[in-house]
């Protein structure tokens, strides 16, 4: 590339959703770092790549200049802003796309619930969960990881953290997933925007059910009974907060948690050594975060025109804040490319940085921490079934896993207080 | 060797507790850190510089 390639009169070709891209993208990312760390693309309308770990955080940081905010009109269904590119048609998401001060009320009104002392309140209940799971495929010796264990896993601590009921998991787990991975051209297209539009459905209903009870200590029953900013939620905002917290937080959760098992079934080294020191277990789960990437990108709208990184951004412009390639920065990480669970500090930013960082990362990583403890105790060894297992075609909205199945010698039923 | 948390710049949930879980604590309110001391003991500096290296947001001020 010469100086002039990655402006908007001699873009770059990429695009974050292409099948390409999901076959190549360390070696694209770093190409790009490298030679044009932020750099127009024309695919999408048009939007800027930053790839450098400087960049992205200068833009994270500047929530006045790079806005998340979103609107959309549902008569038409259209609208502009928001955090993906291309815009989705759906109401925007909360408080991922708002921005100050609107932003800081709704981040106040539900941190306490994130915190890690709260989320230490749901450890048991991830445990039973996952126990539970397990127990429901263990004398088989067989199981689909995905849609078994560390999809499920998640939807049921969210599901709980919600206050629906536990009974509709399957319906409530598996649209979550499909929904990431179904091209929109395919036929099951409309029955997985069906999914996802039930338990929309269900935390409405059971949002307004909440209002009738006196306050539990359940999210939609706080958003039922608790004001915010001196009023009560209407609807629309409650519908945006469980958006952003069901869609948040479950396949984001699961992806790391197959990657790593993935990861570990052929590094058995690794996975030795994991298994032998457990406190290891958390610098592990931080590497495999930075290394894989569950949530890759992330966009912004640029408010006032700045430059960034040598490119003149204009006002008005979109663009992509790559956590993935900023995670693999060299000039942050030593053989950024390798997983080294011993690295002297990691400063990754798979959860995002400035304002908006993961409101929900002791939720993931206390989940991870329970899928793993349960598969180290109870299938030590597992093999994967290559034949089978399926990567995410498109990693532009998730970096994960369709399906993987998996065989492991059969183990026995353990007794658990929670039955599916 | 001195240790703060800027807390305009901390986000919260954070990479400082799990280098150095005896300097920070996360509170229950938002998650933001706080350092347990000001000055810090000889035998958590090494931890410390590593937490203070780990941080995203580049919250933790370190006085040699
Ligand atoms: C490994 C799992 C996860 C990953 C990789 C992840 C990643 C991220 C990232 C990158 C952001 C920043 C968004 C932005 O800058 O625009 C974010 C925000 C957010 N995440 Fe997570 N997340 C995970 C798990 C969770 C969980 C479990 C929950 C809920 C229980 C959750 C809820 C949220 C919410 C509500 C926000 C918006 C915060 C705000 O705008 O202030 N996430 N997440
Ligand atoms: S790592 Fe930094 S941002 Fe995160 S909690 Fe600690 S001080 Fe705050």
């Amino acid at each position: 590339m010469d100086q002039k390639q990655g402006t908007k009169a001699n873009p770059i070709a990429f695009d974050h959703e292409s099948p390409e891209h999901a076959e190549n993208w360390p070696d694209e990312f770093r190409e790009m770092r490298e030679k044009c760390p932020v750099a127009w693309t024309d695919r999408h309308g048009g939007y800027w790549v930053a790839t450098s770990y400087d960049a992205v955080v200068e833009m994270a940081r500047d929530p006045e200049t790079f806005s998340s905010a979103k609107s959309f009109d549902p008569e038409t269904a259209s609208g502009s802003g928001g955090i993906t590119i291309p815009f989705t048609p759906i109401p925007r998401g909360l408080p991922v796309e708002s921005d100050p001060p609107e932003w800081n009320l709704f981040r106040d009104f539900i941190n306490r619930r994130f915190a890690p002392k709260a989320v230490e309140g749901f450890r048991q209940d991830a445990r039973n969960f996952a126990t539970a799971l397990l127990n429901r495929v263990i004398e088989t010796g067989e199981m689909d990881l995905v849609n078994d264990f560390t999809g499920p896993v998640p939807a049921m601590v969210t599901m709980k953290l919600m206050g629906l009921p536990l009974s509709e998991w399957r319906e409530f787990a598996d649209p979550l997933h499909t929904m990431v991975f179904t091209p929109k051209e395919a036929p099951e297209y409309a029955q997985v925007v069906a999914g996802v539009d039930w338990i929309f459905q269900r935390c409405a209903e059971e949002f307004m059910r909440y209002k009738g009870l006196p306050e539990e200590p359940n999210l939609l029953s706080y958003f039922a009974h608790q004001p915010v900013g001196g009023r009560l939620l209407e609807l629309n905002d409650v519908l945006s907060l469980a958006n952003n917290i069901i869609i948040g937080g479950v396949d984001t959760t699961t992806a790391l948690t197959t990657h790593a098992l993935e990861y570990l079934h052929h590094h058995s080294e690794a996975k030795a050594r994991l298994m032998a020191e457990p406190s290891l277990v958390p610098f592990a789960r931080e590497e495999f975060l930075r290394v894989f990437s569950p949530i890759h990108c992330l966009a912004r709208n640029v408010t006032r025109s700045v430059e960034v990184a040598g490119q003149d951004v204009d006002e008005g412009d979109r663009v992509m804040l790559v956590w993935a390639a900023a995670n693999r920065d060299p000039a942050v990480f030593e053989s950024p490319d390798e997983v080294n669970f011993d690295r002297a500090s990691n400063r990754h930013l798979a959860f995002g940085s400035g304002i908006h960082r993961c409101i929900g990362s002791s939720f993931a990583r206390m989940m991870f921490e329970e899928m793993i403890a349960q598969m180290f105790a109870r299938i030590p060894d597992w093999t994967i079934d290559y034949e089978g297992a399926r990567r995410y075609r498109s990693i532009g909205t998730i970096n994960g896993w369709e399906t993987m199945p998996i065989r492991f010698p059969p183990g026995p039923k353990v007794p658990c207080d929670f039955e599916i | 060797m001195e240790v703060a948390v800027i807390d305009e710049r901390c986000v919260g949930q954070g990479m400082c507790v799990l280098y150095a879980p005896q300097a920070f604590v996360l509170s229950d309110e938002d998650g933001r850190s706080q350092a347990r001391f000001r000055q810090v003991p000889p035998e958590l500096e090494d931890a410390v510089r590593r937490a203070a290296q780990a941080c995203p947001e580049q919250a933790i001020i370190v006085t040699e």
